[in-house]
C-alpha cells in the first residue's frame, strides 16, 4: 500500500516543482523516500552558438537503492530523459557514466547506487532572444533495493544567457571522470562456440593489462549477465568466454561494450570498446546439442557456397580471398583489360622466359597494388575516416580521370594515334627496354578497373580484413591480389597453355581494332557515374574534356600528320584541353557542396519514374518499418558498383521478385552508396561488411537481418521471402 | 570433456545459478503446490498449450498489467481457447513482497485472475529451472511440451499503463501463431519488470 503510493507522490512533487512560481530559483528537485533528483546545468563559456553546454540529472540515492545503466541487466529499466528547450537547442543521448554489478541472488543487474549525474550535451545553433531560457525536463526512474518504484519527474530550469554558468562544475567534472575512456587502438571482436561467446580484445592500454576484468554489454539480452566468464591475459590481449543468454533476444553483429575494472574499494573504472561478432547467430533453440525436437532451421540459400557466412579464420579468409580475386577476372569491369593481357600473350608466345619474366611482374604489380589500396584504406579509416571499399570510385575525380584513361586507351587500339609519336622518344625506348616494367603497370592498371567490382566472396573477406589487425587485413588483400593474377601467371609458366594461344598475325590488328570498343564502353558506364554524382552537367563537362583530350591525342600522335601541321594543330589542341579543363574541373569540384541538392532531386526523379517502390534508406526509417511489424529489404547499392546494377536490372526488377516482396508486405529501401555516405558506410560494417552489393532483408521482430548472396537469383530472394513466414 | 569441467566448476562457483528453459527445447517439468493445497504436475496438461506467468502482487509492473485489465484479458483468452495458465509466484518467504497462499488467493480472485491455477514456488525451484527474472516474465510451452515462447508480455516496457494499448502483446501473438500451428515469429523477447525475488543462500 505504502509503496503503491509512491509513485503518485513522486509524482506530485515533481508537478508542484514544475508549476510553482519560483522567481529567482534556478533549480528544481524532486525528492522521494529513495532519491533526490535535480536538473542541473553547466556551461563555463555562457550560452551560446557553438559553445559546450551541458544539461544534467542528478540523482542522489539513498543507501542500497539504485537506478540502472543504458543495459540494466536482467531486470530492471534504464533512466530515461525527455527534454522540452527552446528552438536552437538540441539535447543529445546520455553520457552514461561506467556502471557496477549489482547483483541479487542469482541474477545481476547493471547500474548506480550513491550519487550520480546523468550528463547530456546540448548542441546550441541559434540563441533565442531573452535573458534566460527555460529548460524542461520529464524524467523517469526505476529505482530498487529489494524491492521496485517507478518514479518520474518533471524539472524547469531558467538558463541565463548573460553570464557562464559554473556553479556545478564540480558535479560535470566528476560525472566527466566516471565516463568510461575511448580506448584508441583497442579492438574487439567476438565469436559464437557452442553456448558461449568468445571475446577477444586487442591493443589495450598499458595501465589496463593484466587487470581484473568484467564486460558490459551495451546490447541487452545478449549474455548471461549472472555467469562468471572465463578470462586470461596475453600480452595486451584479454580473452574472455562468456556464456549465452539461453533465453537470448537480441542477434547483434556489433557489440558496444564497457570493460569495467573494480578495484574491490567501491572504485570502478571504464573502457569503452567495440565489439564485432564475426560468427552467425545460432537460430534459437540450435545454441544446444542436446536438442530433442527437432527445430525448423533457415534453409542454406542456394548450392552456391553462401558468402553471407562470416569467416572465422584467416586461413579460410585467404582461401575466399584468393577465389574471390580468381571470379574477378570475369567481371565485365575488368575484362578489357583481360583482352589487353591476351594481347600481350600473342605478342610474347614465342619466348618463354620472357613470358614467365612478364606473367610475374604483372602479379607483383596486381599484389602490391591491392596491398597499396588496401593500405590506404586501413590508414584512412584508422584516421577515422568512414569509408569501405570501392571508396576511390565515390570521388568524381577519380572517376573523371579514370575514363580519361580508358579513352586514350580505346583510342589508341582504335588506331587514332600511336603512343610512340606521342610519347617522349626516351620514355618509349624505355618501356621497351623494360618490358618488366611495363607488365607490372599493366598490373596496375587491372587493379584500378577491378575496385568496384566486389565479387562474391570478396565481401566477406574484406568485411573481415578491415576487423582484423593490420598485418592479417593486408595478407587477406594481398591473396586477394594473388587470385586475382593466378590465371595469367599459370598461363605463362606453363608452356602448353601459352602455346594454346594463337599465334600472332594480321588478326592481331583487327582484335586491337575490336578491343577499342568495351574500352569505350567502359567509359560510357563511367560517365554514367560521374552523372549521378555531379548531375548533368559534371557529365556534359567530362564529355567536353573528354574531347578535347582525343583532340590532343590524335594531333601529336597520328602518324598521318606531318611535321608542320602536328606543332600548329597540337599547340591549337593543348589550348583546347586547357580551356575544356578549366571549365570542367569547376564542375567536378562543385560536387561536395552539390550533393546534398543533387541526391534530393536524384531521389524525387527516381520516385516519380519507379512509381515508389523503392523508398530511400535510412536507419530510422528502417526503425520505423520495424516497430510497425513489417519486413523491411534493404538494397545497397552504388552507381559504381556493376554487380549491383546488373542485380537491380534483373532479380530485383523481374515481376516474380516484385509480386513476392508486394505479397508479403515487404517494405524496400534502397540505400545508395555513390557518393561518400557515414550512415551507409557504418551501417555495412555493422553487418559486417565492407563493400556493396549487399542485401538485408529483416523479418518483423528480429533485430539481425538476414543477408542474401552477392548475386541473389529469384529463387534465393523467394526462399527468404518464404522463411519470413 | 573440457566444457563438462568447465561447466561442473561453473555450477561449483555459482550454485544460485539459475537453469536454462531454452525456446525449441522441452520445457522443464515440475510439480508444485497450488494456493488452495493442490498438487500441479507439468505433465497433467500433456498435449495441451500451457503459458506459465510469473507473478509478485508487490510489484508496480504486475500492478500495470492487472490495474488496467491485461493480464486478466489475455489470461481469459487463452482459457477461452482451451489453453492451460499458470500464475507462478516465485517470492521468498522472508521477503516483505511475500503473500501466504490463502492471501495471494484472494488477491488473484479480487481481480478477476482467469488463471487456471496459482502456484506458489517460494523455493524459486520452477524460478530457477525456467530462468525467471522479471514479474511478469512469460513461457508458452506447445502440446508437444516444447517451449516456444519466452519474454515480456508486451512491446513497451515501461509502468506506464497508458503504453498498454499501443504495445503488442507478444503472448497473445505467440498462442495465436501456436494455436494455429504455425511457428511462433517472435519466440524470445527480453523480459521487463521487477526482478523475481529469490531466497537467499538456498
Amino acid at each position: 500500500m505504502f509503496r503503491r503510493a509512491l509513485p503518485s507522490l513522486a509524482f506530485v512533487l515533481g508537478l508542484a516543482a514544475a508549476t510553482l512560481p519560483l522567481p529567482g530559483r534556478a533549480a528544481a528537485s524532486v525528492t522521494t523516500p529513495q532519491v533526490r533528483a535535480e536538473l542541473l546545468a553547466h556551461a563555463p563559456e555562457g550560452v551560446g552558438v557553438g559553445k559546450p553546454l551541458w544539461l544534467g540529472l542528478l540523482i542522489e540515492h539513498q543507501p542500497h537503492w539504485h537506478t540502472y545503466w543504458k543495459n540494466p541487466g536482467d531486470s530492471g529499466l534504464p533512466t530515461t530523459l525527455q527534454w522540452t528547450l527552446p528552438p536552437g537547442l538540441q539535447a543529445g543521448d546520455i553520457q552514461w557514466p561506467t556502471p557496477r554489478k549489482l547483483p541479487i541472488g542469482p541474477l545481476m543487474n547493471y547500474g548506480y547506487e550513491g550519487r550520480l549525474l546523468l550528463p547530456v550535451p546540448v548542441q546550441v545553433s541559434a540563441l533565442p532572444a531573452g535573458a534566460t531560457l527555460p529548460v524542461k525536463l520529464k524524467a523517469e526512474w526505476l529505482v530498487c533495493k529489494e524491492v521496485c518504484i517507478p518514479e518520474s519527474g518533471e524539472f524547469d530550469l531558467e538558463l541565463p544567457t548573460q553570464a557562464a554558468i559554473a556553479g556545478q562544475a564540480a558535479h560535470f567534472d566528476a560525472a566527466r571522470a566516471a565516463l568510461p575512456q575511448a580506448a584508441a587502438g583497442a579492438q574487439g571482436r567476438a565469436r559464437v562456440e557452442g553456448d558461449e561467446l568468445v571475446v577477444d580484445i586487442s591493443g589495450l592500454p598499458a595501465a589496463w593489462q593484466g587487470r581484473k576484468l568484467a564486460l558490459l554489454p551495451e546490447t541487452p539480452g545478449v549474455i548471461n549477465n549472472a555467469a562468471q566468464p572465463r578470462d586470461a591475459w596475453t600480452a595486451e590481449r584479454w580473452t574472455a568466454r562468456i556464456a549465452l543468454d539461453p533465453q537470448r533476444s537480441d542477434s547483434p553483429s556489433a557489440m558496444p561494450a564497457v570493460l569495467v575494472s573494480d578495484d574491490g574499494q567501491g572504485q570502478v573504472a571504464g573502457l569503452q570498446v567495440q565489439v564485432a561478432v564475426t560468427t552467425p547467430w545460432p537460430a534459437p533453440g540450435a545454441a544446444s546439442a542436446a536438442a530433442a525436437t527437432p527445430v525448423p532451421q533457415t534453409l542454406p540459400a542456394l548450392a552456391a557456397p553462401a558468402p553471407t557466412a562470416s569467416l572465422g579464420s584467416l586461413p579460410l579468409a585467404l582461401l575466399f580471398a584468393l577465389a574471390g580475386g580468381v571470379l574477378l577476372n570475369l567481371m565485365p569491369c575488368v575484362f578489357p583489360v583481360l583482352s589487353l593481357k591476351v594481347f600481350g600473350f600473342a605478342q610474347q608466345a614465342h619466348d618463354r622466359r620472357r613470358l614467365l619474366a612478364g606473367g610475374l611482374a604483372y602479379t607483383a604489380g596486381v599484389v602490391l597494388s591491392f596491398l597499396a589500396l588496401a593500405a590506404l584504406l586501413l590508414a584512412l579509416r584508422a584516421g577515422g575516416e568512414q569509408l569501405g571499399w570501392g571508396f576511390q570510385l565515390q570521388s568524381p575525380l577519380f572517376v573523371a580521370a579514370l575514363a580519361a584513361l580508358f579513352t586514350l586507351i580505346g583510342l589508341n587500339l582504335a588506331g587514332l594515334f600511336e603512343f610512340g609519336s606521342v610519347l617522349p622518344a626516351a620514355w618509349s625506348a624505355a618501356r621497351s627496354r623494360h618490358p618488366m616494367i611495363d607488365a607490372a603497370l599493366s598490373g596496375v592498371l587491372a587493379v584500378a578497373v577491378a575496385s568496384p567490382c566486389t565479387a562474391p566472396f570478396m565481401g566477406a573477406s574484406l568485411g573481415l580484413a578491415l576487423t582484423l589487425p593490420a598485418a592479417q587485413a593486408l595478407a587477406v588483400f594481398g591473396a586477394l591480389g594473388l587470385g586475382m593474377a593466378l590465371p595469367y601467371l599459370l598461363a605463362s609458366a606453363w608452356p602448353a597453355l601459352a602455346r594454346a594461344l594463337p599465334r600472332p598475325g594480321p588478326w592481331m590488328a583487327t582484335f586491337r581494332g575490336l578491343m577499342a570498343f568495351p574500352m569505350f564502353a567502359t567509359v560510357v558506364w563511367l560517365v554514367w557515374v560521374l552523372g549521378q554524382q555531379t548531375g548533368i552537367d559534371g557529365a556534359a563537362a567530362l564529355l567536353g574534356a573528354l574531347l578535347a583530350l582525343a583532340f590532343v591525342a590524335w594531333a601529336l600522335g597520328s602518324p598521318a600528320l606531318g611535321g608542320r601541321a602536328r606543332a600548329a594543330l597540337g599547340t591549337l589542341s593543348l589550348l583546347l584541353l586547357a580551356v575544356a579543363l578549366a571549365w570542367a574541373l569547376p564542375a567536378l569540384r562543385t560536387v561536395e557542396a552539390a550533393t546534398a541538392a543533387t541526391a534530393a532531386t536524384a531521389a524525387s526523379a527516381d520516385k516519380s519514374a519507379k512509381a515508389d517502390v523503392w523508398q530511400p534508406w535510412s536507419p530510422e526509417a528502417v526503425a520505423q518499418l520495424q516497430r510497425d511489424g513489417k519486413p523491411v529489404f534493404v538494397d545497397f547499392t552504388a552507381a559504381w558498383c556493376v554487380t549491383c546494377q546488373y542485380n537491380k536490372r534483373t532479380t530485383l526488377a523481374s515481376a516474380e521478385v516484385l509480386d513476392a516482396f508486394n505479397a508479403r508486405g515487404v517494405s524496400l529501401l534502397r540505400a545508395d552508396w555513390t557518393r561518400r555516405d557515414a550512415r551507409i558506410t557504418a551501417e555495412l560494417a555493422r553487418l559486417g561488411r565492407s563493400g556493396v552489393p549487399v542485401y538485408a532483408l529483416y523479418a518483423p521482430g528480429a533485430a539481425a537481418p538476414r543477408l542474401l548472396s552477392e548475386l541473389p537469383t529469384v529463387a534465393e530472394v523467394e526462399t527468404a521471402l518464404a522463411d519470413l513466414r | 570433456m573440457k566444457s563438462l569441467i568447465a561447466s561442473l566448476l561453473l555450477s561449483a562457483a555459482a550454485p544460485l545459478a539459475l537453469a536454462a528453459a531454452v525456446v525449441g527445447q522441452p520445457a522443464p517439468a515440475f510439480t508444485a503446490t497450488d494456493v488452495n493445497g493442490k498438487t500441479v504436475s507439468l505433465a497433467d496438461f500433456k498435449g495441451k498449450h500451457v503459458v506459465l506467468e510469473w507473478v509478485n502482487p508487490g510489484c508496480p509492473y504486475v500492478q500495470k498489467h492487472y490495474g488496467a485489465a491485461n493480464m486478466q484479458g489475455t489470461q481469459k483468452a487463452a482459457v477461452d481457447q482451451g489453453v492451460v495458465w499458470l500464475s507462478i509466484n516465485t517470492v521468498a518467504r522472508e521477503h516483505v513482497d511475500y503473500k501466504a497462499p490463502a492471501d495471494l488467493a484472494a488477491w488473484m480472485k479480487g481481480q478477476k485472475a482467469a488463471a487456471s491455477a496459482t502456484l506458489m514456488d517460494s523455493e524459486g525451484t520452477i524460478g530457477r529451472a525456467y530462468g525467471a527474472r522479471t514479474t511478469p516474465h512469460m513461457y508458452l510451452i506447445n502440446p508437444a511440451g516444447t517451449l516456444v515462447y519466452v519474454g515480456a508480455i508486451d512491446s513497451k516496457p515501461t509502468a506506464n499503463p497508458a503504453d498498454i494499448a499501443t504495445a503488442t502483446n507478444h503472448v497473445k501473438a505467440a498462442l495465436a501463431e501456436s494455436l494455429a500451428g504455425k511457428p511462433v515469429s517472435v519466440s524470445s523477447t527480453r523480459p521487463y519488470g521487477c526482478s523475481v525475488k529469490y531466497p537467499s543462500g538456498a
